[in-house]
């Protein structure tokens, strides 16, 4: 998706936000300004590591990105600017920075599906680093006013204070068993994280467990992909379950429970996507109930 | 001509020399330096060489990289057994008893490492993302590392252990009931150490500190002292309280950034 940039400035790629074409990595999100995009045949973007030491300037503070295999996002935070996460990110502060904690809504649910139940608040002025507990790379994502994506549970590491921060239902489930083998599936997570920068510019800092690559889908276009390497989307894209049955599948198994199904989540445009190449296979349960769903049989 | 000095262990290497002779850090580069005084463990490229005493060191792979040793005559390195890659048929192994054995049992710390002796081959790894750090001590050096994150030491390092003081300690420190202390007294040694996911080390001044989450902490000089400090915050549903690991100088402070968790067991 092309798009066009004021005399004088560059469109990053990556994140779109414009900036001055110096310099070798993008300041709002950190990537590589310097290398070759590299685009895959079927049109996803590979979104390159942040280099070990780039720094990415939000309001007066800034971030540095350290390391490479599972890098640390360590913040400078000026004046009174403050950033929130979950607790189990701190990796170091300086005795100087105001670490609160804010409860969130909805606490039992978010419980009984793993996800935290309180953020923290670091306030400047000082230093304060994070980072996720698995390799991978992390994605910087520049949020302008009234911009919103949607992103995976336990892809988050940490916003800017004036991006606001809540939580859907992500409406993707199937069940497997019956009787007391009955069992739902969420394979995109029970939830999903909104984020939304009101007023003024924000950051958003995700993990991502892998490689990541990016795609532009046009109005109506789909594609489908691994429900639990999606990353994050545009609140544009919509999202529904696919299923898909290969065919010459029976007498595969003795097992009147095997299905050899495919579950796949079908995104569609308009919007920007990004997936991670890490993800969860779905196994091999025959479905007895599911959500909306799309089905292919071959 | 003018001799290269190693960014990471200070040792003058001749000039023309691609990775430190003592510890294998990359000479072609300045030391990487974050913008809040880190710095960052150097990643030893794949199939680097380095020695002491009068054996050989290379490091191979580097997701979960490899320490192959090539055991001179009269040297010899201690582990934990179960860090044993392979080894050649010939090169002896024996048992080394620590003392503290039943305590240590408890503590979920082997009471027996292992001793391999040249000459003959020998290579270890740890079981997870990360890199090998590299320690050469001098004598009269004396470092704490975390339980379970050393991989071999050489034979002229004094080892023992510390046990983490104070009940706070041992339930919020998240480094366990022991500390791994290795000793050099007349002689020099190396200590290799596995950091999960990437690995930072400042230098404190006296009474400097700094907050690390306490999963996160590698290795200390034994001059730093560690305490674990609760933070006014409540986490969870059961709104349990946060600790971190205050660290204060004078001394190094290594971490790494692929930790264990322990916000408030």
């Amino acid at each position: 998706m092309a798009e066009s940039a004021p005399e004088g400035q560059v469109v990053c790629r990556y994140c779109r936000t414009t900036h001055p074409p110096a310099g070798s990595s993008c300041p709002r999100c950190g990537a590589a300004l310097d290398i070759r995009a590299s685009v895959s045949r079927s049109g996803w973007i590979e979104q390159p590591p942040i280099r070990d030491l780039a720094r990415i300037q939000f309001g007066a503070s800034r971030v540095q990105i350290e390391g490479t295999q599972l890098p640390v996002a360590d913040f400078t935070l000026v004046g009174d600017e403050w950033i929130y996460f979950s607790h189990h990110v701190l990796l170091w502060l300086e005795p100087s920075v105001r670490i609160t904690n804010t409860a969130l809504a909805g606490a039992w649910n978010r419980m009984l599906s793993g996800m935290p139940l309180v953020m923290l608040e670091a306030r400047g002025p000082g230093h304060v680093a994070l980072s996720d507990n698995h390799a991978g790379e992390l994605i910087a994502i520049p949020l302008m006013p009234g911009q919103q994506v949607w992103t995976r549970e336990h892809r988050f590491l940490t916003a800017t204070g004036n991006v606001s921060y809540t939580w859907e239902q992500t409406g993707v489930w199937y069940v497997t068993g019956s009787g007391d083998d009955r069992e739902t599936h969420y394979p995109l997570g029970q939830f999903g994280d909104l984020f939304l920068a009101r007023r003024t510019p924000g950051l958003l800092l995700l993990h991502s467990p892998g490689n990541t690559f990016l795609r532009d889908l046009g109005p109506g276009e789909t594609v489908l992909v691994q429900p639990s390497a999606l990353l994050y989307r545009d609140v544009t894209v919509s999202t529904h379950l696919h299923l898909e049955y290969p065919s010459g599948t029976q007498g595969l198994s003795w097992r009147s429970s095997f299905s050899q199904r495919h579950v796949w989540l079908r995104l569609i445009g308009p919007g920007r996507v990004a997936v991670s190449s890490v993800f969860r296979h779905s196994g091999s349960e025959a479905i007895t109930n599911n959500s909306p769903a799309t089905v292919q049989r071959w | 001509m003018e001799r290269i000095e190693c960014q990471w262990c200070r040792l003058q290497n001749d000039p023309g020399t691609a990775s430190c002779l003592a510890c294998g850090a990359p000479l072609d580069g300045r030391a990487v330096v974050t913008d809040s005084g880190w710095r960052e463990a150097p990643r030893l490229r794949d199939m680097t060489e380095f020695r002491f005493a009068g054996s050989v060191v290379q490091v191979e792979g580097e997701l979960v990289p490899v320490a192959e040793i090539a055991l001179g005559h009269g040297d010899a390195v201690y582990f934990e057994h179960h860090l044993l890659l392979w080894k050649d048929e010939a090169t002896p192994v024996a048992a080394m008893p620590t003392q503290g054995g039943i305590r240590r049992i408890l503590g979920g710390m082997p009471f027996v490492l292992t001793m391999a002796y040249g000459p003959g081959r020998v290579a270890f790894s740890r079981d997870s993302p990360g890199e090998l750090v590299v320690l050469p001590l001098h004598p009269g050096m004396e470092l704490d590392v975390r339980e379970h994150a050393f991989l071999l030491a050489s034979h002229t390092i004094g080892y023992s252990f510390v046990r983490v003081q104070g009940l706070a300690n041992v339930l919020h420190g998240g480094n366990g009931m022991y500390l791994d202390r290795f000793v050099t007294t007349s002689a020099p040694g190396l200590l290799v150490l596995h950091g999960y996911g990437d690995v930072f080390e400042r230098s404190l001044g006296p009474g400097e500190k700094i907050m690390v989450e306490p999963g996160g902490f590698l290795y200390k000089d034994a001059s730093v002292t560690m305490q674990a400090v609760q933070l006014p915050v409540r986490t969870g549903l059961l709104r349990r309280g946060m600790y971190l690991a205050e660290i204060t100088g004078p001394g190094r402070v290594g971490i790494q950034s692929m930790y264990v968790h322990h916000h408030a067991e």
